[in-house]
């Protein structure tokens, strides 16, 4: 028995690391991103989840008053649903405890169409949506 | 025939030599029938006339049970015991009338009757009578307006909703006569001083040896079970037969995964049949500003969502949702929790249950009713989310 624990260890760290790290598609998204970030911007040095994380958890002006924030629905804890303004559930944003997000590029474009919309009143640059990607990637 | 009034204060009467005697009037098989009867009515119409969606199948069940009990009661007006028998108490209209007048009359021109007087048989004769017309229209409501049970079928809802208008009516109606017959039962019990409710428990009357006798005819049990069972029986496998039909103009396919997707991010999936085309363009032509928020879909994906919406609006469908809710509020024409319809169905929900957690808002159709996605929103599949309202 104790002879296997090492075993179990390395496993779980495995799956731990795997956790923490973007499944396959969610990948192809962030490169995707990434791409064309430095396509437009030769100088671009990768995107920032902590730059994310203050967008994402900071409070906007020029969007609607009700959804000043992109908390305002998807709250802070983001392991947690969140709520529609409509009081139906948002799925969890963390890619750890919800590996169904940002595996669909056409859906995360949607999304980031109709809420920077709704939260700044204009459409997000490329550089503010992969921060957010990579911030919402790493919880 | 003339005889001494049965006066009350009248001390004399028991030793004028004209002594009560008890005489078995009421079969077994009557008696039942006849306090199941009461039974079924008082909850049939206490479920009706409240109204509560919750005892819907109850107020079935009392309904359906009635019906089973007037198939038998008809069985053994033929085939019963002296007094149950149809014949014992079908008295001519001049007769019936005759005895109301004596009623309101001179006290000393009443006949004694051993089993039902002339008014008191035209009141079971009406009683029957209206009871199998509530039957019949509440079978209808049933198929036209709830799409359940052997007419669901065939049924539209507008035949549906007629029914339930005479249904109404023949409750109130229903009520008024069973006033009537209670009065007439206390009103013969004090002037006879027989005891016509014990009767109806026991079977034996107290009856003066004057009074009025039908022919003696042997019950046939055998023969009216027989004929009990051999309608009930098929009739019971024929409604459960057409019951099990698709019903007439409900939806039966589910929710399109594209439309769930798309149209069920916010708020539930609201099944096309719930407004009209002329809402549904209305909405789609306005997505990106879409009740405050922005829902703009790609072309491609918002043509599909409009032909499937087009296709199946509640100009497509007949449900009971499909038709109230297809007049629109003008004053918000996009809002179908703004039409008269709605809001009256739900005018006696409160607006924090909407609150509630498990159910969020009025936008959220299928989180009390379970059969949303398929456009019934039968009273049976409500359920409303029991937790406590948040902040």
């Amino acid at each position: 028995m104790i002879s296997r624990s090492p075993i179990i260890l390395a496993l779980l760290v495995a799956a731990t690391a795997a956790w923490a790290e973007p499944n396959a598609a969610q990948k192809i998204i962030f490169d995707q991103f990434a791409a064309q970030a430095k396509s437009g911007d030769p100088a671009f040095k990768g995107f920032s989840a902590e730059r994310g994380r203050d967008f994402f958890l900071g409070q906007h002006t020029g969007g609607k008053p009700d959804t000043a924030s992109c908390t305002s629905c998807h709250t802070k804890d983001l392991t947690k649903p969140g709520q529609t303004r409509a009081g139906k559930a948002i799925e969890p944003m963390a890619a750890s405890v919800n590996p169904k997000r940002f595996t669909d590029a056409a859906e995360v474009e949607k999304w980031f169409r109709r809420n920077c919309g709704d939260v700044l009143g204009r459409e997000c640059t490329l550089t503010e949506k992969g921060d957010v990607l990579a911030f919402l990637l790493s919880q | 025939m003339r005889r001494q009034h049965k006066d009350p204060t009248n001390s004399n009467d028991q030793s004028d030599g004209r002594a009560l005697r008890d005489v078995p009037v009421w079969d077994r098989a009557v008696r039942l029938f006849h306090w199941l009867v009461v039974a079924c009515v008082t909850v049939a119409m206490t479920t009706g006339l409240f109204q509560s969606k919750a005892w819907f199948d109850i107020h079935v069940i009392a309904g359906s049970a009635l019906t089973a009990l007037i198939v038998f009661r008809l069985i053994w007006g033929f085939a019963g015991s002296t007094y149950a028998r149809f014949s014992s108490f079908a008295y001519a209209p001049a007769t019936i009338l005759r005895e109301l007048r004596n009623l309101g009359g001179n006290a000393a021109q009443h006949n004694t009757y051993v089993g039902h007087n002339p008014p008191g048989a035209a009141m079971i004769f009406a009683l029957l009578f209206v009871l199998a017309l509530l039957a019949v229209t509440g079978v209808s409501v049933l198929g036209g307006v709830t799409k359940e049970g052997p007419l669901a079928p065939f049924a539209s809802f507008a035949f549906g909703q007629s029914a339930q208008l005479v249904h109404r009516v023949l409750a109130y109606g229903l009520l008024a006569l069973v006033a009537f017959h209670i009065s007439g039962v206390v009103l013969e019990s004090v002037r006879t001083r027989g005891g016509l409710i014990r009767a109806m428990v026991t079977g034996s009357k107290p009856v003066p040896d004057h009074a009025i006798r039908a022919p003696a005819t042997l019950a046939r049990p055998a023969l009216a079970g027989a004929l009990t069972f051999l309608i009930i029986g098929p009739s019971a496998l024929a409604i459960a037969h057409f019951a099990g039909l698709p019903p007439r103009g409900v939806p039966t396919a589910t929710l399109t995964a594209d439309y769930v997707k798309e149209c069920g991010s916010c708020h539930s999936a609201h099944h096309p049949s719930v407004a009209s085309r002329a809402t549904w363009s209305a909405v789609m032509a306005g997505l990106d500003d879409h009740f405050g928020d922005n829902a703009a879909l790609d072309q491609p994906v918002a043509d599909e969502i409009r032909s499937y919406l087009m296709a199946n609006a509640s100009e497509a469908w007949d449900t009971a949702a499909a038709n109230v809710l297809r007049a629109a509020n003008p004053q918000a024409p996009l809002r179908i929790t703004e039409t008269s319809a709605w809001k009256s169905i739900h005018a006696d929900i409160a607006a924090s249950t909407f609150k509630r957690t498990g159910v969020g808002s009025k936008a959220n159709c299928s989180n009390c009713h379970q059969d949303a996605a398929h456009g019934r929103f039968a009273p049976r599949g409500i359920s409303i989310p029991q937790e406590k309202t948040k902040q």
